[in-house]
């Protein structure tokens, strides 16, 4: 938490025009700031962006027997990505390639009874278009460039994630000397 | 009233540290000044700290880091967890000529440089010392293998080098402990390598400053791979988890950060230094501090720029300089030229652990037949790994079968060799004052003019070449030869501006780092070098350190100084 977030949502809290008068309140009070000091809205994304987001990021690491994109944050970590360190050529070629790959949808739509973006195709639709991306995915521009970075960084905002690097990887920091013969098969 | 010591130290660097724990062991009040911040290994090292505690994941603040740290930022270890360590650029200016570019990489702190270094430790051996004696380049080294190589054992027994004995004659074998073992796939690619080649070209485990077992009061390696960042268990040899704890044992230290060293105080009726002049980094203002004895060790370009910044009568363009050679022959190591391949080996087998450092490729060229395009010669740094998740940011698919490859699976033994090169002595390539440019603290600050010659470029293209031969050699597949265009400073191997030599009349410092021209001054840090090999040089620093104190100590005691 950067603490400009946290004096601005004090200072929101400040401004409550009354205080907790007895400890539930103060509880409901203190889980709500809390709440909202670790749910950052979203900065650069509008809505329809958040919404092709989510969806791509979810495709590309769905939940299954472990956590998803989407239930690891990693839309948001995407905006403050785009907000924060992306430059800004870097992210008006990212939402223009957003744009492109709705264009595609659209197109994509026209067969497909008349849908428009591509939150709103068929499942079937979305794996189709989106396998034609991956094959475009190192494009200089557009839905092509988009989705390869889009991809990029769910996987690295994924297996960054507190959930994913404790609990999925099992990350180890410590190792009693390096071995360099280690059976390994994977798990199926 | 300047404050007064035995011994003064600037800088406290990899031979910084060592020259203050030799002093001080040696029973002399020292003081290190050091331009930088102290360092508190609690709060600073962040070796252990996860990706999710930064907010950048580890990538780094990226606008941060390209406004303050343009420069620093080309070193791949100037990231989210350590851009710390690293200058900002701002405050520490210095010009190039538009056509040369030159990347400075530097460390103010406690510890300096030895905090991120590479820890990788070579001996050299007389076909580096004699190189420039029998090919007639700049001039002969004063010292042969045989001069140093007890001080190499002597530095290598404190810091604690891991390695494995080869018996080569040109990159002799030092006081090892047992090193991590080469894994499947490298002892593979070593036998490969080793019958198609005839035995010339080796693969042997990079010989790495990082303990494999406890040693000297230091726990061995817990191989979390985060060296760079700093280490708690004190597991990799650093000067701040080494040597100046041992110096500060003896009850003779004093460190004083946040003194920036401007020059060095000339007494002409002595000849002889009396102390630096030094600005405190906080407040700005100067004192002075006095000493029998002055070590150098603020790194090659510091060094020299503070004996250019020490202009007197007698020395008009720089303290010692009566050569002429001071701030000339700047060198660095010349890297970027080898291959990545797909070893389609072992795909049953994995390695465990997250090893710094991994294999070492000993010099082949130049060193029983003469190679047509190029002297002198170079190494490869390398290893094989199995791609982990992070093959996912580039490889194709996505959905539920994708993320489950990158959380169970590995991916394919992935190999590496990227070649360092020797880079030769010219005199062309040199540092002086920028007259128009002063850094934070007023101190005049640098120009460097340096360039890689025909022979640096030619060794380039030939690490490409044979890198990918022994590839081929082993039968790798997916063979991706690779040639970076590094501007030199980036191997971050500067040495050579105040060189040693046999003569005064052509180097700076005689054969035990005694400045010709100023007897008490000694510089131990990479100004000294009067070539590179190709070995990384830090280890030779050290032994060099510990034998010149060695050395001015015992002028000392008979009053010879």
């Amino acid at each position: 938490m950067q603490r400009r977030e946290v004096v601005r949502y004090l200072g929101a809290a400040f401004a409550l025009p009354f205080l907790p008068r007895n400890a539930d309140a103060a509880i409901r009070l203190g889980e709500d700031l809390h709440r909202r000091l670790t749910d950052t809205s979203f900065r650069t994304l509008d809505t329809p962006q958040q919404m092709l987001v989510t969806d791509i990021c979810e495709m590309i690491i769905p939940e299954t027997d472990t956590p998803g994109a989407v239930s690891v944050r990693v839309p948001q970590f995407i905006d403050l990505l785009l907000a924060e360190w992306a430059s800004d050529e870097e992210k008006a070629e990212f939402l223009a390639g957003l744009t492109d790959i709705d264009a595609r949808a659209a197109a994509f739509g026209v067969q497909q009874q008349g849908q428009r973006r591509f939150v709103d195709l068929a499942p079937a639709a979305k794996t189709e278009l989106l396998t034609a991306l991956d094959r475009e995915r190192g494009a200089k521009s557009g839905a092509g460039l988009a989705f390869g970075r889009l991809k990029s960084m769910t996987v690295y905002g994924y297996f960054t994630s507190k959930p994913v690097y404790e609990n999925v990887l099992r990350t180890r920091m410590y190792f009693d000397g390096y071995k360099g013969d280690v059976p390994f098969t994977a798990a199926r | 009233m300047p404050l007064t010591y035995d011994a003064i130290v600037v800088g406290s660097g990899i031979s910084g540290g060592w020259a203050a724990k030799e002093l001080c062991e040696k029973g002399l009040k020292t003081i290190v000044l050091e331009a930088g911040r102290p360092i508190d290994p609690n709060v600073d090292y962040v070796e252990h700290v996860p990706p999710h505690e930064m907010r950048y994941r580890g990538m780094g603040d990226r606008n941060r880091i390209e406004r303050y740290q343009p420069v620093q930022r080309r070193c791949s270890a100037c990231n989210e967890y350590s851009g710390k360590f690293f200058v900002n650029d701002l405050d520490n200016p210095y010009s190039t000529p538009d056509d040369k570019p030159f990347m400075w990489i530097r460390g103010r702190q406690v510890g300096g440089r030895s905090i991120m270094w590479g820890r990788h430790t070579y001996r050299w051996s007389d076909l580096d010392y004699e190189a420039n004696v029998r090919q007639g380049i700049a001039v002969d080294w004063p010292i042969r293998y045989k001069d140093i190589a007890p001080w190499y054992s002597y530095v290598e027994r404190f810091a604690g080098i891991q390695g494995a004995k080869e018996g080569l004659a040109h990159l002799p074998d030092g006081e090892f402990l047992p090193p991590w073992p080469l894994n499947v796939a490298e002892q593979r690619a070593r036998e490969e390598v080793l019958k198609k080649f005839d035995g010339q070209r080796l693969i042997t485990q990079a010989r790495q400053a990082i303990l494999t077992r406890n040693h000297n009061g230091r726990a061995a390696c817990h191989l979390c791979g985060n060296c760079e960042r700093g280490c708690i268990t004190l597991s990799y040899f650093s000067s701040l988890n080494a040597t100046l704890p041992a110096a500060r044992k003896t009850g003779n230290l004093t460190v004083r950060p946040f003194s920036v060293v401007h020059s060095v105080i000339y007494d002409p009726k002595t000849h002889r230094a009396k102390g630096v002049r030094v600005v405190d980094g906080n407040t700005r203002t100067m004192f002075d501090v006095h000493a029998k004895i002055v070590f150098l060790n603020a790194s090659a370009l510091e060094s020299a720029r503070i004996l250019l910044n020490s202009k007197t009568a007698e020395f008009p363009t720089g303290l010692g300089n009566s050569s002429g050679e001071l701030g000339h022959n700047v060198m660095d190591h010349i890297m970027g030229g080898g291959a990545s391949a797909t070893l389609p080996w072992y795909k049953d087998r994995r390695g465990l652990g997250n090893r710094p450092g991994a294999v070492f490729v000993p010099r082949f060229r130049n060193v029983k037949t003469a190679h047509p395009d190029f002297v002198r010669g170079y190494g490869f740094e390398g290893g094989a790994e199995r791609g982990d998740w992070s093959r996912g940011t580039w490889m194709s698919g996505f959905g539920a079968d994708f993320k489950k490859a990158l959380i169970s699976d590995l991916g394919p033994w992935e190999m590496t060799f990227y070649g360092f090169g020797e880079m030769l002595p010219r005199h062309e390539n040199r540092i002086e004052i920028d007259p128009h440019l002063v850094d934070a603290w007023g101190i005049p600050a640098l120009r460097v003019s340096c360039a890689y010659g025909e022979n640096e470029k030619k060794m380039l293209d030939d690490m490409v070449v044979t890198a990918t031969e022994m590839f081929e050699a082993m039968g790798a597949e997916n063979i991706r030869p690779i040639k970076d265009d590094n501007p030199p400073g980036l191997v971050i191997h500067e040495m050579g501006t105040a060189r040693m030599g046999r003569d005064p009349k052509t180097s700076v410092l005689n054969a035990h780092n005694q400045m010709w021209d100023v007897p008490n001054v000694f510089i131990t840090d990479g100004a000294c070098m009067t070539s590179t090999a190709n070995q990384n040089p830090s280890i030779t620093y050290m032994a060099l350190t510990a034998r010149a104190v060695d050395y001015a100590v015992g002028l000392l005691r008979r009053r010879e100084l």
